[in-house]
């Protein structure tokens, strides 16, 4: 069996990220299995721009993204295999891959980055009444099928759901010549991130309905209408309040979900609310040595800060190899009123670098303070104009002011 | 001119094409779907029930019983999954425990041997069954039932026959039956063939297809069942439990799959001919409301899909199993327990029926074995190696959720009555049935498909007849 410092699963933009900067913390054996033919995740399929703003001050496409990134893993001299699957992961860190070439082979590493991304909630995962007919499928299905093939799925659309990857296809799709009649959300306010709506609905006069579902789809081969509805706050669809629309095509984008097909074997424990594994500021799981960054650790929105996190977590990942990491006693992070998870979810009580919490709020907060208290001592405050379940939030904290604490919570405080 | 023509390609006529090719007879299998088996047999609980349940002295219980009893072989020579996880029928009541009594009685009566069936308290049920719910007081056990993958049997079936020389068309519907000198003329798809008998199997639409010959003599109607899957990495019960049956049949069941995951259902109601395959919200809402009385821990988080099946239901109350005419054997309302029952019927039916028309004996260089799928997902490290050093496409994984590889599917495609859409594809090698559900295989299992069955990807189908996958190609693509 051969054995790597370092093995990263997932060569998208937290794997490659994390892959990198361990190589920069002075790693040289590494090895990063990719189970696509090319390297760079979900990138590759998203062609639209918006990415980069933050690392390269650049706005980039996906695949421009995704290419920078690859280069310098090219000129640094990484190994890599694409094509790989990993099959099995184990909590002494050996894992099993798979390609044409090689077949299955077993491999064991010092350490592992769990960087494998997400994926869309499906129709069968929601409930949707009526027939099961074709033209229903998520909408990155759809995104893959357009943008890597040039296929069109539909060519009139209604779309379910108002995630960023509904909105970015419903103007791509629109930009193909379809006709895309309409977005339901089921929240009163929008999943997608606000620049989303406007250039992708607002500039198209797709109109966004929310607080609606589609309580009915109807057709025998291929889909051929769905009935809509306003819900109550109980999330009931209201009678009277039904339309329906002809269409080809329903679309869905109702989350993410981490991919953690590897977690359960490995020991690996997972967090109810994020779905992805629970980690320290380290980024490491409770399983030693076995590190987990990006979408496959909590849904992002933004490419820049999942590159960010996969840095932080190769970092990590370097000094456990080199034998820097020591142990502590651990502080719990919680979610107070308001918040809907943060990451991380413990913290080492040892000094260390700031540590970033990265929160979600439960619903639209105006004019409100971001309270983060240590134990019940109020240690720092946020003060938002606006906060959005659709974008993430980030508070960095100096490590040194949170050692005498056992919890340190995170809630919002309505002014 | 053919000796046999069987209409319908469920899960009942294939396991007489199956029957039927044990002897040297020209047989034909006419489907008016792009696949087979797409309609009662696609969508069911998958149980091989006991024989528990029917009505002493009906056609149900006897084929029930005779049925049961030769799963096993025929599953091991079709290499079909048989799950042997037995069954418990379960009372919540004291009037439920009465039930119970009465099942006990029926199951006696009804053939069952002395070791088939009997009657536990709560705390020999839940050595069997620990999720069983805190109201169970008594149960019903019932251990010859099993669970199997009713879809694969029927292919199974149409491969193995189609291997001892049957033929299988599909885009055959039937439009009309006349009678003919030698037997009859039937008119399909725009073809005519001549037969010296027919097994009407269309399961739905048996009673049309028995009124193109004879008078109207019984009715079907679509008995709606709904159901709920749950992700097969979180398994809730191990044996299948059944609920104190009532007005309604058999109740709402939990039945362990043989793929891991668990069914939840079936609802039983009837249901307009257009709307037998649509999901309602009243429907799903009595599998929830229901299921948590026999059993707890109920992940409703954990549900991947809903879907509805429906039933053939014969006003009659029982099988119809009758040559009505001569050469002409209906069979009607094959409903549950239909599928336990099939092979007893195909047997009954070939063995009395048919071959005494014909004076033939079975022939010497029949092949009962059906050459078992590869499936990569369940074979060891090495193995797969094998497999891989022999054909580097048994190493390009196109499922990642199901680990499913291109030679696997290039075999679905390539066998007999292969792979002709993505749901066909997925049914016979679970390509796309994973957690992602195709979201990053459909792709890929669209240009095979298109590849491999030399159509224009525009062309290729999701699952019925006209169910086109995609709308247009852009510009670039063209």
């Amino acid at each position: 069996m051969k054995h790597y410092d370092l093995i990263v699963i997932g060569a998208g933009s937290a794997g490659i990220a994390a892959a990198l900067k361990a190589h920069d913390a002075g790693i040289t054996s590494i090895l990063i299995l990719e189970k696509d033919k090319e390297m760079g995740g979900i990138l590759q399929q998203c062609i639209h721009s918006g990415f980069g703003v933050e690392m390269f001050k650049e706005d980039l496409t996906g695949p421009e993204y995704a290419e920078r990134y690859i280069e310098k893993m090219q000129q640094v001299g990484l190994e890599f295999r694409t094509n790989s699957l990993v099959t099995e992961l184990h909590e002494d860190r050996t894992l099993v891959y798979t390609n044409p070439k090689e077949g299955y082979v077993e491999v064991q590493g010092k350490a592992i980055i769990l960087t494998m991304g997400c994926f869309e909630r499906t129709p069968g995962q929601i409930n949707l009444y009526g027939d099961r007919p074709a033209g229903i499928m998520t909408a990155g299905t759809a995104q893959s099928f357009l943008n890597k093939d040039g296929f069109l799925v539909g060519k009139r659309i209604f779309i379910l759901g108002s995630g960023d990857i509904g909105l970015i296809m419903a103007r791509r799709m629109t930009l193909e010549g379809a006709e895309v009649l309409g977005v339901a959300e089921l929240n009163p306010y929008s999943s997608g991130l606000a620049r989303n709506i406007v250039q992708c609905l607002d500039d198209f006069d797709i109109p966004l309905y929310l607080s609606h579902t589609v309580i009915q789809v109807q057709g025998a081969s291929r889909l051929e209408s769905v009935v809509i509805a306003e819900v109550d706050d109980q999330k009931q669809p209201i009678p009277g309040t039904e339309k329906t629309f002809e269409i080809d095509t329903l679309l869905l984008s109702v989350g993410l979900i981490p991919d953690r097909h590897l977690t359960s074997q490995a020991g690996i424990k997972l967090h109810p609310r994020t779905g992805g594994p629970i980690v320290n500021n380290r980024y490491e799981t409770n399983v030693a040595g076995i590190f987990a960054a990006g979408n496959g650790l909590h849904v992002h929105d933004l490419v820049d800060w999942v590159s960010l996190e996969g840095e932080r977590a190769g970092e990590s990942a370097a000094r456990y190899v080199l034998g820097e990491l020591t142990d502590a006693e651990l502080i719990t992070t919680e979610p107070g009123p308001g918040i809907i998870y943060v990451v991380p979810h413990y913290v080492l009580k040892q000094v260390d670098e700031d540590v970033r919490f990265y929160f979600r709020v439960d619903n639209v907060y105006k004019n409100v303070n971001v309270n983060i208290y240590k134990d019940d001592e109020l240690l720092k405050t946020l003060k938002k104009n606006v906060m959005v379940p659709a974008e993430m939030e980030m508070i960095k904290v100096a490590n040194k002011d949170m050692l005498d604490a056992s919890r340190v919570r995170i809630e919002v405080e309505v002014l | 001119m053919y000796d046999v023509i069987i209409i319908g390609s469920g899960v009942v006529g294939a396991l007489h094409a199956r029957e039927l090719s044990k002897y040297p007879l020209n047989i034909l299998v006419l489907e008016k779907n792009n696949d087979v088996s797409m309609e009662a047999t696609l969508a069911n609980s998958a149980v091989v029930h006991s024989g528990h349940d029917p009505k002493p002295g009906s056609l149900k219980a006897k084929f029930n019983v005779l049925g049961n009893r030769m799963y096993r072989q025929l599953s091991k020579e079709l290499h079909v999954p048989l799950l042997e996880s037995g069954g418990l029928v379960v009372a919540t009541s004291p009037e439920e425990e009465l039930v119970l009594e009465e099942l006990f009685v029926r199951a006696g009566i009804n053939g069952l041997l002395d070791e088939e069936y009997k009657m536990l308290t709560r705390e020999e049920a839940l050595r069997i069954e620990p999720n069983l719910s805190d109201q169970v007081t008594k149960a019903l056990s019932l251990p010859t039932t099993a669970v199997t993958f009713p879809w694969e049997m029927a292919i199974a079936g149409l491969e193995n026959a189609i291997n001892n020389g049957a033929q299988v068309l599909l885009n055959h519907e039937v439009t009309d039956i006349s009678r003919s000198d030698n037997g009859f003329v039937v008119h399909a798809g725009g073809d005519l063939f001549e037969t010296k008998t027919i097994i009407n199997s269309a399961g739905m639409y048996s009673a049309h297809i028995s009124e193109m010959l004879h008078p109207k003599f019984f009715t079907i109607t679509p008995r709606r069942g709904e159901y709920f899957v749950t992700d097969n990495r979180f398994p809730i019960v191990q044996t299948v439990v059944y609920p104190a049956p009532g007005k309604k049949g058999k109740g709402i069941l939990a039945t362990p799959m043989v793929h891991g995951n668990t069914l939840l259902g079936p609802t039983s109601n009837f249901a307009a001919f257009d709307a037998q395959h649509k999901t309602t919200p009243e429907g799903l809402k009595e599998v929830r409301d229901n299921i948590t009385k026999t059993i707890k821990h109920v992940p409703f988080d954990k549900i991947i899909r809903s879907f509805a099946g429906s039933r053939p239901t014969a006003d009659v109350g029982d099988f119809i199993i009758e040559e009505t005419s001569p050469g002409f054997i209906n069979l009607g309302g094959i409903e549950s327990p239909g599928l336990t029952a099939a092979p007893a019927i195909a047997k009954y039916v070939v063995e009395e029926l048919i071959i005494p028309r014909f004076s033939v004996r079975p022939k010497q260089d029949f092949d009962p074995i059906r050459r078992e799928r590869v499936k990569m997902q369940e074979l060891s490290i090495k193995e797969r190696n094998e497999h891989i050093q022999e054909d580097a496409k048994y190493g390009h994984i196109v499922c990642r959720c199901e680990t499913v590889t291109e030679a696997e599917i290039l075999d679905a495609i390539h066998r007999p009555v292969g792979a002709r859409s993505m749901v066909g594809t997925k049914l016979r090698t679970r390509a796309g049935a994973g957690r992602c559900q195709g979201a990053f295989c459909s792709l890929e299992v669209l240009k095979i498909l298109s590849n491999e069955l030399q159509i224009d990807p525009i062309e290729v189908e999701y699952k019925h007849k006209g169910s086109f996958v995609l709308a247009a190609k852009t510009k670039e693509a063209q």
